[in-house]
């Protein structure tokens, strides 16, 4: 069958004109700052990739040349493998532990289910300063919290381990807090998620024979998996931009052991003053968290 | 009617847009308090009535310039002098401050004062051509190689000095006595009767029961002065050469010195700390020495330290080289000769009346860098860190490529601390480092 077109007559059509206007009026704020807070910039930072550019002198074109040094460049590779790792580990940590605390708490009293929502959530509003320096405090080598436990009281340590200033630790202490400020959004929006699954469904499972943990995977699983995607794709990019932790704690430091991309690329930008070279490297990031992301959606999908 | 509301609405959106960006320009401008002018100055009428002129003034922690009651009274006094010339001030620290500045120069807001030293000022913005020339406006009688060392190599007077300091090292000195350590140094003077004396005092504080004695910290650049000097020192090397065209520390003494550090007692080699938490475990009586240290570090944390601090150079078979610094007012070139004008203009005010100028340099806690009568007048600290001046060595900071040589630095302590610490394998991370150093040199033209 044919679609006709719809006709409208010239009053129809002032309305629809009318109506266009008022959604692009409304747009308008938004789409300033989405134009002017991150078309722009991640053009030039494409765009500035291609350049070598530095501060007091103009741009000089060298076409791949930042890319082509940046697959050459150890430390970048190693900030890399940093990053990976840092993803890898505690995003599958992230979502398995909030959605452990989520189904454990959900089931409370609501009271105690928004007390424990709180407690969790708590490390995600107290400021990332604020929160970094109190584990700086506790990891510090010579008074530090952990070091006094784990010498003078439980005698599990012969000695003070140097938890930020040893490479064998440092990458795991930072993976540590950032767990500790990721996990409580997830757990808010799992409570929530868990809220919202349909009762009639559990309970109709439940009356033809569903322990709770198949009603749990079977039931409640597919109907979180939207909130599930959602979590997956933020841990993952916030992940990949761990940064205030780095600058914080250890300065990527010791022996690039927690040198992470993001932190590369404010080190080569802002300290080396290699904004080209900044740039490439953000081109780099930018797409490896896209494809990521995109297979993260491609899998939830399929689910 | 719905879409009258609507339009409305979309209107009043795009409206509050604009109205937001109103509502914060008001908030940066937000009137400053300026307390009364001090006696003394209050004599100096406003000389200088014009258009009004309204300049920024951004200062790293320089002494009690990050005060901001110290700060306000001196603006007081140029005010009361110059109304037309408002001065807002912004407070930088040693960890952001330079991302600030930066990002601010890109965006071309930079500020027009900045007070900082010549590593910055003319090391790295005067180089890259930022910087106002403010030859004219030196004061008579500015010590000749402060000011050498405030010019740039095409003769560009940078950075206007307002005081300067040799950066030392510092002793608990509660603990050397009790450990029976003071006989290896001359409390007069200040300094260790030699480096081998220098060890046989860590070591005897060590067998005094305190395990950390000092470190060697590199977890960031922050104060690297002190593990600079503390190296070149004992080993009597250097760290760049005369010209300042070229880093010279991957040597065969600075080498060997490293290693006896490495391999000393008491020294730990930390790569998790910085100079301020050096700094902090010093005063909180975890280490018994600093090597980041001087007047103002006294004076800040006053309130805190519970023991004798003893003021210390560096440990050294000749004369002590310290590390200098040394202070001042850098002008940008923002294209507005108002605003630079009015930014010398300030300059002038508190650099050339030798009144004021000493209300400005005993707001640094450091010492003058001219001769002027009654600076310090009351102080009990100042004469005892000031026997050390005399021991100021070469600046070297200015030498080309500095930013990136400042990072090869800790980096190679942090991987000196990983080596099994015999002489070889600390030069070859030291060569290792003064290449990537010499090549930013050169880079840099």
């Amino acid at each position: 069958m044919v679609k006709t077109p719809v006709q409208y007559n010239k009053k129809q059509r002032r309305l629809v004109m009318q109506e266009n206007v008022a959604a692009y009026a409304f747009l308008l704020p938004f789409l300033i700052f989405f134009v002017g807070f991150v078309l722009y910039p991640m053009f030039m930072c494409v765009y500035t990739s291609f350049f070598d550019a530095t501060m007091g002198r103009e741009d000089i074109f060298v076409g791949l040349k930042n890319y082509q040094d940046l697959f050459q460049d150890e430390v970048f590779w190693i900030a890399l493998r940093n990053t990976l790792v840092i993803v890898v580990v505690s995003v599958p940590i992230t979502c398995i532990f909030s959605l452990w605390v989520a189904s454990a708490i959900s089931k409370m009293p609501v009271a105690a289910t928004s007390a424990f929502r709180c407690i969790f959530y708590l490390p995600v509003v107290t400021g990332s300063v604020a929160v970094t320096m109190v584990w700086k405090w506790m990891f510090n080598n010579y008074y530090g919290i952990f070091n006094y436990l784990g010498k003078d009281v439980l005698g599990i340590l012969d000695k003070n381990i140097n938890w930020l200033g040893d490479e064998k630790y440092a990458l795991w202490c930072i993976i540590l807090i950032l767990l500790t400020t990721s996990v409580g959004q997830p757990i808010v929006l799992y409570v929530s998620a868990l809220d919202n699954v349909d009762k009639s469904l559990v309970e109709a499972a439940e009356v033809d024979g569903a322990t709770p943990k198949q009603a749990f995977w079977k039931i409640k699983w597919p109907q979180m998996m939207p909130t599930t995607l959602y979590i997956l794709v933020i841990t993952t990019i916030n992940s990949f931009q761990c940064f205030a932790l780095i600058q914080l704690l250890t300065s990527g430091g010791p022996k690039n052991s927690t040198m992470t991309i993001m932190y590369y690329i404010y080190y080569s930008a802002f300290k080396l003053y290699k904004y080209g070279y900044g740039n490439a490297m953000g081109v780099i990031l930018a797409i490896i968290i896209a494809i990521l992301s995109a297979l993260q959606f491609k899998a939830g999908q399929e689910k | 009617m719905k879409k009258v509301i609507a339009l409305l609405l979309a209107l009043v959106m795009v409206l509050s847009l604009g109205a937001c960006s109103v509502e914060k320009t008001v908030e940066t401008q937000a009137p400053e308090t300026q307390p009364a002018a001090t006696e003394g100055t209050q004599a100096a009428a406003p000389e200088a009535a014009g258009d009004p002129v309204e300049i920024s003034l951004w200062t790293y922690p320089i002494g009690k310039w990050t005060d901001e009651a110290t700060v306000s009274a001196l603006l007081a006094d140029f005010n009361a002098a110059y109304p037309n010339i408002t001065v807002k001030v912004e407070y930088l620290d040693y960890t952001n401050g330079d991302d600030k500045v930066n990002t601010a120069i890109e965006g071309g807001q930079a500020p027009d004062i900045v007070m900082e030293g010549p590593e910055r000022l003319i090391a790295n913005w005067g180089a890259k051509g930022l910087m106002v020339d403010l030859k004219d406006i030196v004061p008579a009688g500015t010590f000749e190689s402060v000011l050498s060392s405030c010019t740039s190599a095409d003769g560009a007077v940078y950075e206007m000095p307002v005081c300067m300091i040799a950066h030392c090292m510092a002793i608990n000195r509660d603990v050397f006595e009790a450990a029976d350590a003071l006989q290896y140094l001359n409390e007069e003077t200040h300094t260790w009767n030699s480096v081998e004396d220098f060890f046989k005092a860590v070591q005897a504080v060590y067998d005094a029961g305190n395990e950390y004695v000092g470190t060697i910290y590199c977890g960031g650049q922050g104060g690297d002065q002190g593990t600079r000097a503390l190296i070149t020192n004992l080993s009597g090397g250097t760290y760049a050469n005369a010209e300042h065209t070229e880093y010279t520390y991957a040597s065969q003494e600075n080498a060997e010195a490293l290693a006896k550090l490495y391999a000393q007692d008491g020294i730990t080699f930390d790569t998790a700390i910085q100079a301020a938490d050096e700094i902090q475990a010093f005063v909180n009586g975890t280490f018994q020495m600093a090597f980041c240290w001087n007047i103002g570090q006294e004076v800040t944390n006053a309130d805190a330290l519970s023991f004798d601090v003893l003021p210390m150079a560096f440990p050294s078979d000749t004369t002590p080289s310290l590390q200098g610094g040394i202070w001042g007012f850098g002008v940008f070139d923002n294209g507005d000769e108002a605003k630079i004008e009015a930014a010398k203009t300030f300059i002038k005010f508190m650099t050339e009346d030798d009144a004021q100028y000493i209300k400005a340099v005993e707001a640094t806690t450091y010492a003058p860098v001219r001769d002027v009568e009654g600076v310090y007048a009351t102080d009990e600290l100042f004469p005892e860190y000031n026997l050390l001046s005399p021991m100021m060595g070469d600046y070297y900071q200015v030498t080309k490529g500095w930013t990136q040589a400042r990072t090869e630095w800790w980096n190679m302590l942090q991987r000196v601390s990983a080596t099994d610490g015999s002489v070889e394998a600390i030069l070859a991370e030291m060569e290792t480092a003064q290449t990537a150093a010499n090549a930013a040199a050169a880079a840099e033209g």
